[in-house]
């Protein structure tokens, strides 16, 4: 942790190489977190796309597909990023873009068990990678290297 | 408004033909669908099936015995209805039928009005609880998605804030870092400034549900109050390029209300016409005497609301679904504020909206009169 702090940014071990030419999609209604968020990993290497709703968000995947997705819960309803998690992983219209790891984000401390506790389809709204905001930057910039990891075990289409 | 009635149904558990047959034939009259069964396994699993709204047990039968068939009814459906037939009416077999869960008992020999009257109080008890755990519910819900709601909307600029902080930390020194600094440090006080704004707005409207703002309506110059308020925003209407114009002359428009409230009333409505203006825009503020009453307009060159919305405007939380960026922060509290106050001091609001031409509220406020004056007005009107 200690020499983390202090390294520049760039040289996680390894990641430089991975990161390189990977491709993240922010969708987020706020712009401001974009911004940040952007500037965040565009520093470690990798390029970054903005939606800022769920519908912009699904354009973009199908036009740019991202390697990495990363997804804010509540934006224009309450659920809108389950909505947009659900059509990736589950609509036909999305079947080409089924494994980008998803990693979603909400300022509300519930995970999808604890906001749905009685839901039979969990399993259709469970993410990839589920995080609080604000973003614990070392856990965040952690989660986005285990996501790049598994878009990289799955072969790039 | 309640909506057209599903046949009820009622379930008639007795070992006794003549018992059913009259219990059918009063309560079909009465427009029940009834089902009869000559005893207790053959009543719960018609009672399973059925889901009635009120079940009439013999207590005294072959088999599964009545208090039996009450208890299992019961447990698993309470909200059902249960009314014991016994044909020794002891105090103790009725507090015996109470205790596993009966609503009322009925002794027999019975007349046709003993019958009705005593089905007719164990439905209306019924549609009484189910309303009252249907609202129960409904206010749970509410309370839930409020609290999730608010927080979300504290939390959204805390969160853009603390991220902008926390990644300029984590970027240091680096070009980048040194490049965006003042630009976000720029955002970081807009974002304040939002959530001040959240603030004032949750606490207007919990002064307006505490009911603590004074009652007491005074007589007030609205021309005061709208040049006050156009002074505060002359900025922000500079920097969103709209031009600002008040055609209320002093003397003219004075009401009956609260000079906090109306503050906050045309402080909102000034403020969306500028928010949702267009650049090179206009906001202008006029005023109609309508006689014992007086209507404000604001009027704005903006968007535009979409006509399918206008219903909806004033509720709480709603908001114009905005595109991506053009979203403009704000509670979705605003209006509903606006029409609380306004309607609390005697008048109403309207809109009048067309999409890329813009909107003009309208307020409707009762024209102060003091009793004395009142009489020289009328001299004077005629």
């Amino acid at each position: 942790m200690a020499e983390k702090e202090k390294a520049p940014a760039r040289r996680y071990a390894g990641e430089a190489i991975l990161a390189d030419n990977l491709k993240i999609l922010i969708i987020d209604d706020d712009p401001d977190f974009r911004a940040s968020t952007r500037s965040l990993l565009e520093s470690h290497g990798y390029a970054v796309l903005e939606a800022g709703s769920g519908r912009e968000g699904l354009r973009r995947v199908v036009e740019q597909r991202p390697d990495i997705i990363v997804l804010d819960i509540m934006m224009e309803c309450d659920s809108e990023g389950y909505g947009v998690n659900q059509a990736i992983k589950f609509q036909d219209a999305y079947a080409d873009y089924r494994s980008i790891p998803i990693v979603m984000t909400s300022s509300i401390d519930l995970s999808p068990d604890e906001r749905f506790p009685m839901a039979g389809e969990l399993d259709m709204i469970r993410p990839d990678f589920y995080l609080t905001k604000p973003l614990d930057i070392p856990k965040f910039l952690e989660v986005v290297q285990r996501a790049s990891a598994l878009c990289h075990s799955h072969g790039r289409a | 408004m309640s909506e057209p009635a599903e046949q009820e149904t009622i379930v008639v558990i007795d070992d006794d033909y003549a018992m059913r047959l009259s219990c059918r034939k009063i309560l079909s009259k009465m427009g029940f669908r009834v089902e009869a069964f000559e005893d207790g396994g053959q009543g719960l699993e018609g009672v399973t099936k059925l889901k009635p709204s009120l079940v009439l047990v013999d207590l005294k039968m072959p088999g599964i015995s009545g208090m039996e068939v009450v208890t299992r009814i019961h447990e698993v459906r309470p909200e059902i209805v249960l009314v014991v037939i016994t044909g020794y009416p002891t105090i103790d077999t009725a507090v015996g039928a109470m205790k596993c869960g009966a609503y009322d008992f009925l002794p027999k020999p019975f007349s046709p009005d003993e019958l009705r009257l005593i089905v007719n109080r164990g439905l209306e008890h019924r549609r009484l609880s189910l309303e009252m755990r249907r609202s129960e519910m409904e206010r749970a819900l509410l309370k839930r998605r409020f609290i999730t709601f608010v927080s979300h909307q504290l939390q959204t600029p805390l969160v853009a804030i603390h991220q902008y902080l926390d990644v300029l930390k984590h970027l240091d020194n680096t070009e980048s870092a040194t490049a965006k600094r003042q630009e976000w440090l720029e955002r970081c006080l807009k974002r304040t400034d939002e959530l001040q704004a959240i603030i004032k707005d949750w606490l207007s409207l919990a002064r307006i549900e505490g009911e603590s703002f004074s009652r007491q309506w005074i007589k007030v110059d609205l021309q005061r109050i709208i040049a006050d308020i156009l002074r505060t925003y002359e900025e922000m209407a500079a920097t969103n390029a709209v031009s600002l114009e008040s055609r209320i002359p002093e003397n003219t428009y004075f009401v009956r209300g609260d000079r906090d409230c109306l503050s906050v009333v045309f402080d909102n409505l000034i403020v969306n016409a500028i928010k949702y203006n267009k650049p090179g825009g206009k906001v202008t503020v006029s005023g109609e005497d309508l006689g014992g009453e007086v209507a404000i307009a604001v009027a704005d060159t903006g968007v535009g609301i979409p006509e399918k919305y206008h219903p909806l405007l004033f509720e709480e939380f709603f908001r114009v679904e905005g595109e991506g960026d053009k979203k403009t922060p704000g509670t979705g509290l605003g209006l509903s504020i606006c029409r609380r106050l306004v309607s609390e001091m005697g008048g109403s609001i309207s809109v009048d909206s067309e999409v890329n031409v813009g909107s003009t509220f309208r307020v409707r406020l009762l024209e102060y009169r003091a009793p004395a004056e009142e009489e020289e007005k009328k001299g004077s009107s005629g």
